[in-house]
């Protein structure tokens, strides 16, 4: 530990403003509050702060970030943002501290997010132990009051001198490079900080009844009590506030955002959040959290359960500025936690600390967030609203995916969105979609021509097992556009017929003109190795159809199979899934013999921006395609 | 061929034209994307042929009616633009009154020859494709609104309230410095911007799609408000909205 004097430590933040090499920020006034903004000297640092509006993560993971701009002038090309300024971010209190400790799991986990660790690595974080503490903190409850990690030096202030941790060789350098009279602190100083930090331990004036830690296992306890979310979040605004100010929350949204001429523009992420009314909502209309309780309870259980399953910490440093910002006074994690954990002690319900989960984070390899380009190489209207695109990567490669698997199309200058793979991975050398047009993206698919260029990202999710499916009996039920994606796997299993047992395909739409791969659906009528069975909910007058009429459960009876001996393979809209389940299930299919392939909101497609989960599960890297039995128990699922 | 495009104003300032006029140099960008055929903050001429109409202000009497309508059967995209045409704006303060009062305010003792009706966003007469709100409107969010048009793209309108945009600039809130703000209900898209200037919201974009009205009125009065000035807050622009609701 060193010691420097409160002119020194001044004339050590001057040199470092004066040195270009930096970008130097600090805590600062900002009418009555404080907020973390560039430094013009060193007398603008107020290390007495409680707390800053925004957290510092705004460095890292800005408001608004531009991914790369694109060109489509003269062809097409993009360039990512330049690289990140070394910086130097003075005054960070400890909890914020480990709020970044969490974002740096998240950000890494399974692909790791360049844009963030270039920031990150460039930069130094300097922290400060809090002098006062805002009256909403709870940190020292969360065991986030001092922190021992994740800074490169550490001040105390000790009167007239800074008591300086060094907690990296770049803090160490920092300061024998830029400060004067630094010395060795004395026995005398080490004791006075720890003496501190206890104090601070005992700073807040909040008060948690019961132990943090319990509060994943009080959760799971709480779910299905509607009436408790509903009396909670009556007067939620779903003005996001308690999301946007917080320091571990890491949700984005992403758009793209051309300039004048419409030929060039960037493609940018920005700030969302799980509160907003939209967040699930998809382009169909439907909203998979359309409700103010089922929203207000996804982000406790974000923070106090899925984070903790995933990562095995609670993502609420008890920063309180959560409480401070919520103006009808709902989002307060002590005051919910604390009439969770009353009303059920009142009730008699026993909770027990949850049992730590075994976690293991993979980084395999950054996210690319700029896409490959591919060109239109064959269009067909399938129907009014449905296009089918043969798509060609422009370097010519496969795209080597599995079925059930989808790639992120994008349209440059109107945005991405994630489509299904229609094709097996058989085919080869170029790769086909099925696009309904329901929003800006899809109408824009199908508006271009065969030659014209799109982005294509991935492919993304888990796919079907194929090894697993070989040599079963395979019953795959498509509703609508459901067929897209099982058609990939379809199609591979009529590539390698000889490899699996009985095949049937129910497939159900609205009325016969919307039939999809309709020529394909013909000649499957002839096909003596597959049972084929089809139906509209109904035939106008005067138009053909020699299917079922009805919905798609009409079709199940039609089939007769050993349910031991059959694996179901369900796709098609939010709705059919319940129905179709139950009447398997009522024929005897067990749980695990059932697979659906699931729809969500998506955005990034690599399991970081929030969007597409269902409780604890990432639609777009855990799925698509799950086992019914993994998520039966999963209540947002189906 | 370039998209043809005209401004048309009914009852209001002609405060959102002039912020498009005063565009200067993004407008000569965007006048390489369109050809203007009516404009009378800058030019003479009128034409009839057009693909865009823009416009301002709200429907205030029957007369107005057919006016827009014709306007809408002309052209193959309506967007209204500022706050008295997306949901009637400041006009529709006078909602509130009895209209008959309202007539002889304004026009004295000619009242009886005027017939005016409650204010209303002309989307309560004509089927509108795209809104720019605003009191007035924002220059970026209108170029923003054109652009999309121009590449065949809805508009990309927030539909969560300007407390959001108010939380990423980082602002002081309104109600910590003894101020009354309704941005937790009026919905998002200028940034923030009366808030970043050091005042609050008024609410000139109108209500967010499902706007917690109680919860927002409780507010107001916990931090100090008496229970008419809450609602009066919510008289300045929801007029047309709430009567809606
Ligand atoms: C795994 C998966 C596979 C899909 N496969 C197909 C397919 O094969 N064919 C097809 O036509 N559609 C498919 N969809 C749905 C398709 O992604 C949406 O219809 C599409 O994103 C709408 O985008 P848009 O820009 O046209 O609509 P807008 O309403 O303008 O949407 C704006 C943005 O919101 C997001 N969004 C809106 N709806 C959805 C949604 N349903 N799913 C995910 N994100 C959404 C997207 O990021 C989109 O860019 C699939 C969705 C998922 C999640
Ligand atoms: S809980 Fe509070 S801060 Fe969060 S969205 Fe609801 S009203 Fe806003
Ligand atoms: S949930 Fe609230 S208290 Fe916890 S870290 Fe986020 S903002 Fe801070
Ligand atoms: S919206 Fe505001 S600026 Fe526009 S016409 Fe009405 S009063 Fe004037
Ligand atoms: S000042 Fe208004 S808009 Fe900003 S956070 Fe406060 S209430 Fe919301
Ligand atoms: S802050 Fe409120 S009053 Fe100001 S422009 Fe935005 S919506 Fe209108
Ligand atoms: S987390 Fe972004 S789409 Fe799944």
């Amino acid at each position: 530990m060193r010691i420097l004097s409160k002119e020194d430590f001044a004339d050590f933040v001057n040199a470092l403003i004066k040195d270009d090499a930096w970008d130097v920020i600090g805590v600062k006034a900002k009418g009555d509050k404080f907020a973390f903004g560039p430094l013009e000297s060193a007398g603008e640092l107020r290390l007495d702060y409680d707390v800053t509006l925004l957290p510092p993560k705004k460095y890292f993971f800005p408001q608004r970030e531009t991914l790369f701009t694109y060109n489509l002038a003269g062809g097409f090309s993009a360039k990512n943002p330049a690289e990140a300024k070394p910086t130097v971010i003075l005054g960070v209190h400890p909890y914020d501290i480990i709020a970044l400790f969490h974002m740096d799991e998240i950000f890494r986990e399974t692909k790791s997010d360049p844009y963030y660790f270039d920031k990150r690595k460039s930069s130094i974080i300097i922290g400060v132990n809090i002098q006062k503490m805002s009256k909403w903190n709870f940190s020292p409850f969360m065991g986030c009051a001092t922190v021992d990690y994740g800074y490169d030096l550490m001040l105390t202030d000790l009167g007239n001198r800074y008591a300086i941790s060094v907690g990296s060789q770049k803090g160490g350098e920092l300061l024998s490079k830029y400060a004067k009279n630094v010395t060795e602190a004395l026995a005398r100083d080490i004791q006075l900080v720890g003496q501190k930090k206890r104090e601070i331990v005992n700073m807040s004036q909040q008060k948690f009844d019961f132990s943090p830690e319990l509060i994943p296992e009080l959760l799971k306890k709480t779910y299905e009590e509607s009436d408790f979310w509903e009396r909670h979040s009556e007067k939620c605004l779903a003005c996001g506030s308690c999301v946007l100010v917080c320091p571990t929350c890491y949700c984005f949204d992403v758009k793209d955002d051309p300039d004048l001429s419409l030929n060039q523009g960037e493609r940018i992420r920005t700030w969302d959040g799980c509160l907003l009314e939209d967040f699930a909502k998809v382009a169909s209309g439907e909203n998979f959290r359309a409700t103010r309780p089922t929203r207000y309870r996804h982000r406790y259980f974000k923070k106090g359960k899925y984070l903790f399953d995933r990562f095995g910490f609670i993502s609420c440093v008890g920063c309180g500025r959560c409480s401070s910002n919520c103006l009808p006074d709902i989002a307060n994690p002590v005051n919910l936690f604390n009439d969770m954990y009353r009303e059920h002690a009142h009730n008699g319900v026993q909770v027990a600390v949850a049992e730590s989960p075994k976690v293991s984070i993979q980084t395999e390899g950054n996210i690319d967030y700029v896409p490959n380009l591919a060109t239109i190489i064959k269009k067909e209207q399938m129907t009014t609203n449905e296009m089918f695109l043969e798509i060609k990567l422009d370097d010519g490669s496969d795209l080597g995916h599995k079925p059930g698997q989808f790639v992120e199309v994008s349209v440059f200058g109107v945005g991405e969105a994630p489509i299904s793979l229609s094709s097996p991975p058989t085919k080869r050398g170029s790769f086909e979609i099925c696009v309904r047009k329901l929003g800006n993206v899809t109408t824009k698919l199908h508006m271009l021509k065969v030659g014209d260029r799109v982005g294509i990202r991935g492919p993304f999710g888990n796919g079907f097992d194929l090894d697993f499916l070989k040599g079963k009996n395979l019953l795959f039920v498509a509703g609508g556009l459901g067929i897209a994606p099982l058609r990939s796997l379809f199609n591979y299993v009529l590539d390698n017929r000889k490899d699996f047992g009985h095949v049937s395909l129910l497939y159900g739409c609205k009325e016969p003109r919307e039939l999809l791969f309709k020529d394909e659906m013909v000649a499957l009528q002839s096909r003596p190795d597959v049972e084929f069975k089809s139906a509209v909910n109904w035939c106008p007058d005067g138009e053909a159809w020699t299917g079922s009429i009805g919905v798609i459960t009409t079709l199940i009876p039609q089939v007769s199979f050993d349910p031991d001996n059959i694996y179901a393979i369900i796709c098609g809209p939010p709705v059919m899934y319940k129905y179709v389940i139950g009447d398997l299930k009522a024929r005897k299919v067990p749980d695990d013999h059932i697979i659906v392939s699931l729809e969500r909101r998506m955005k990034c497609g690599v399991g970081k921006c929030g969007h597409c989960q269902i409780n604890e599960i990432y639609v777009c890297k855990d799925g698509p395609v799950f086992n019914y039995s993994k998520i039966k128990g999963v209540p947002e699922a189906l | 061929m370039k998209p043809k495009v005209a401004f048309f104003d009914f009852a209001g300032c002609e405060g959102d034209q002039l912020q498009v006029a005063n565009l200067e140099e993004e407008l000569l960008a965007l006048l390489g994307q369109v050809e203007v055929v009516s404009f009378r903050e800058v030019m003479k001429e009128q034409s009839d042929d057009y693909d865009i109409a823009f416009v301002e202000g709200s429907c205030t009497r029957l007369q107005d009616e057919e006016r827009l309508k014709q306007i809408r059967s002309n052209a193959k995209i309506v967007v209204a633009i500022g706050s008295c045409a997306t949901i009637g704006g400041i006009n529709s303060l006078r909602n509130y009154k009895d209209l008959d009062q309202v007539r002889k305010t304004v026009y004295g003792e000619q009242a009886k020859l005027f017939d005016t009706y409650a204010a209303r966003p002309i989307d309560a007469v004509v089927k509108v494709d795209a809104y720019v709100h605003g009191c007035p409107i924002n220059q970026k969010e209108f170029l923003q609104v054109v652009k999309s048009l121009l590449m065949g793209k809805r508009p990309d309108i927030p539909t969560y309230p300007v407390c959001v945009e108010c939380k990423k600039n980082e602002n002081v809130c309104a109600f910590e410095r003894g101020e009354f703000c309704v941005g937790p209900v009026t919905r998002a898209g200028c940034d923030s911007c009366c808030v970043n200037e050091g005042t609050v919201c008024w609410g000139c974009r109108g209500l967010v799609d499902n706007p917690n009205e109680n919860s927002q009125k409780e507010i107001l009065i916990k931090y100090g408000l008496t229970v008419d000035d809450a609602i009066g807050k919510f008289k300045m622009y929801f007029g047309w909205q709430e009567a809606k609701r």
